[in-house]
């Protein structure tokens, strides 16, 4: 039995899905379909690896869901399951799903399965008066990749309408870069952020503050500032508009990933951003984000297909071993059949993280332009370490250990979390 | 230097955003003069703009409630400003349901036009939302540039008529005029000529001497243009005007006139050379 994905969806659900895929296509120009006993799962990570966005439909969403997993049986009866390792491009999938409006009046039903014999999906949709619509389209062999990030822990959360985000849009021009989210714990502003390299005199400054009351849900734990790609959050209100749910963002303090989540019982999709470290932190200490291949038993040793590199590139760390950070100089040693992945960002793992090649971290390397690539390029390579204080620079790293001062309780109850090598890191999916 | 004005009424809000629409659809980059009693959105003829001008002219207490400026010296109470004119109205834009918009010279970091408006939200506390808009201040001795342009006397022919939304549609090429109320616009090429005739069409009564009585009255002034140059004009019209005038000086340019109630437009095209 192959690892396999059938759904149907009615016309209404296929708007929503039309919607998830344009979504995503924001962040990047594949994704991955990674079917599950959770749902399926629409995957896609950026090129430079610092925007992940995740969309989880689940099994009750559709008409009909059905999925398997292979499953090899070996000798020494460790079985390993291999799920669907799917891969499109939005530049197939997205004109297929155009003009959603007229597709949700129109179809009857829409049937998506696979078939692993000749690595293609098939899309088809049924009109009225018999006449169907086919697509066939070719997928790649690449194995998904997955953010652990626990939102729970974050020091501030926020709840919003999507109106609210798409009043605060309008803002800013569609040249705008990054924004700046600025909150304490009685009101929120969003700012463009105008780095060096822009030209000053031609940008203008645009900001919106808004009053906490206007929030669905307002938690701040301490006044942040945290920057982002504005994109990426044009990206989330294009699904926010085929849900209606509120937005949930989660953040903590500027470098540590911010989390955009909608939830609406069916659906859940997550996007998962980096943020711009402070000027004081050192870019080399790699925030929270850790990418993980998604199999049930970690298999690091395996060559690569020749096909997708970058898919397999970062399974670093399996589930089972405590997540470890990144830093430079130190060895990780429980995770040594790394080496024999031959990435080239894995590849350095014992020296120094900033010499990563795949994207250029700031303090060692200046790539001039590309501020925001070279940030925001520390995402991804990181664990926690239990050991990660002599090298966290971080003004908040003082935070980071227990106290037991009533004042600093709430502020520092979620980081306690954070810096134990127990972390409680699991897949937010 | 100093300015401060405030607008509180919702029509008075959505007529400047207007007209700042139209002047960023005119001009890419124009400047602002502000004086105690009017604003002016100026565009001067340089070779850049290829030689087109524009003047238009607002009466600043039919818009703000409150104006305070002090100019660069008591003797030239003025300030010149250069600016981007799409950051003032995308700005002035997303001003829609403004309780109060307010807009000030600052100096942040370089000096700036500051846009603020006060939001109605849905909730009891409101929106601020606050844009900064780069401005060069123009010097002094640059003004000279920058005065509202003189239409040349001799063989001015003018007349007046709602012909705007007409000339939308027609590809124009040759203006001519004549003072018994008789407009025609014509397209030549090389192989067919198109030409529309206007009749009874208004003209004003000259101001300038005698000499234009003995003017044969159906005589026309022409004048050769680029279309584009026309159709950009037109084509940023969103303030229908009470009244437009267009002025033919034969060969050498067109000048379009345009009033509203508080609003005055003039635009300057050059003649093909």
């Amino acid at each position: 039995m192959a690892a396999m994905l059938k759904c149907v969806m009615s016309g209404s659900q296929v708007k929503v899905f039309g919607k998830a895929v344009q979504a995503l296509s924001r962040i990047s120009d594949e994704f991955w379909l990674d079917p599950s006993k959770k749902g399926l799962a629409l995957r896609c990570v950026n090129s430079s690896r610092s925007a992940y966005g995740c969309v989880l439909f689940s099994p009750v969403f559709f008409q009909h869901y059905q999925w398997s997993a292979l499953v090899k049986m070996s000798e020494n009866e460790l079985d390993t399951t291999l799920n669907l390792k799917c891969k499109l491009g939005m530049k197939s999938i997205l004109p297929i799903f155009r003009c959603l409006n007229s597709l949700e009046r129109n179809i009857e039903k829409c049937r998506i399965f696979t078939r692993s014999d000749k690595c293609k999906v098939v899309i088809q949709f049924f009109y009225r008066h018999g006449i169907k619509r086919t697509h066939n389209i070719c997928f790649q062999e690449s194995q998904p990749l997955q953010v652990i990030f626990d939102k729970n822990v974050c020091t501030n959360t926020l709840m919003i309408q999507p109106r609210l985000l798409a009043d605060a849009i309008v803002l800013f021009t569609s040249s705008q870069e990054e924004v700046t989210l600025a909150v304490t714990p009685l009101n929120f502003c969003l700012k463009s952020s105008n780095e060096e390299s822009m030209d000053l005199s031609n940008a203008v400054y645009s900001e919106m503050f808004v009053g906490s009351d206007e929030f669905d849900f307002f938690e701040i734990g301490m006044d942040t500032e945290i920057t982002f790609c504005f994109k990426e959050l044009k990206g989330m209100l294009t699904f926010s508009e085929a849900t209606h749910a509120p937005i949930s963002i989660y953040f903590d303090f500027p470098g540590k990933p911010l989390a955009l989540s909608i939830d609406d019982m069916l659906v859940e999709a997550n996007f998962i951003l980096a943020t711009l470290a402070d000027e004081q932190s050192r870019a080399s200490s790699p925030q929270s984000l850790c990418l993980s291949q998604k199999r049930k038993r970690s298999d690091l040793i395996e060559k690569k297909t020749g096909k997708n590199v970058t898919g397999q590139a970062l399974e670093c760390i399996s589930r089972k071993a405590a997540p470890r950070r990144l830093y430079p100089k130190e060895t990780l040693t429980n995770i040594s059949a790394l080496e024999n992945c031959g990435s080239p960002a894995m590849k350095r793992v014992d020296g120094d993280v900033s010499e990563v090649s795949e994207s250029s971290v700031s303090n060692t390397e200046e790539v001039p332009g590309s501020l925001c690539l070279r940030k925001f390029s520390c995402m991804f390579f990181g664990a926690v370490s239990s050991d990660q204080q002599e090298h966290f620079n971080h003004p908040f790293d003082s935070l980071a250990r227990a106290s037991d001062s009533e004042q600093d309780m709430n502020n520092v109850c979620c980081r306690k979390e954070f810096n134990r090598s127990d972390a409680k890191y699991f897949c937010i999916i | 230097m100093k300015f401060r004005a405030k607008i509180v009424d919702g029509a008075c809000l959505n007529h400047f955003t207007r007209i700042s629409n139209m002047i960023a659809k005119l001009a890419k980059t124009c400047t602002l003069r502000i004086s105690p009693d009017k604003l002016n959105f100026i565009l001067c003829d340089k070779l850049a703009n290829g030689g087109v001008s524009m003047w238009c002219e607002l009466e600043q207490e039919n818009f703000f409630n409150e104006f305070q400026m002090e100019g660069v010296s008591a003797e030239n109470n003025e300030i010149y400003l250069e600016l981007t004119s799409e950051n003032l109205s995308r700005a002035l834009k997303t001003a829609q349901n403004a309780r109060a918009l307010k807009i000030k010279l600052t100096n942040k970091h370089f000096p700036c036009l500051t846009v603020s408006v006060e939001l109605l939200s849905m909730s009891s506390s409101s929106r601020i939302v606050t844009h900064d808009i780069p401005i060069k201040v123009i010097p002094r001795k640059l003004w000279k540039d920058l005065q509202e342009p003189v239409v040349p006397d001799p063989d001015f022919f003018s007349f007046c008529l709602p012909f705007l939304r007409l000339c939308k549609i027609l590809n124009l090429q040759v203006i001519e005029a004549n003072l018994d109320g008789e407009l025609n616009l014509k397209i030549e090429t090389e192989l067919v000529c198109v030409t529309t005739h206007f009749k009874d069409l208004g003209n004003p009564p000259l101001a300038s001497e005698s000499t234009h009585e003995d003017r044969n009255v159906e005589h026309m002034a022409e004048v050769h243009i680029d279309i584009r140059k026309l159709l950009q004009f037109l084509a940023g019209q969103q303030v229908n005007p009470t009244k437009a005038l267009c002025n033919i000086v034969n060969n050498k340019m067109v000048h379009f006139d345009l009033l509203h109630e508080d609003v005055s437009l003039q635009y300057f095209i050059p003649a093909l050379s």
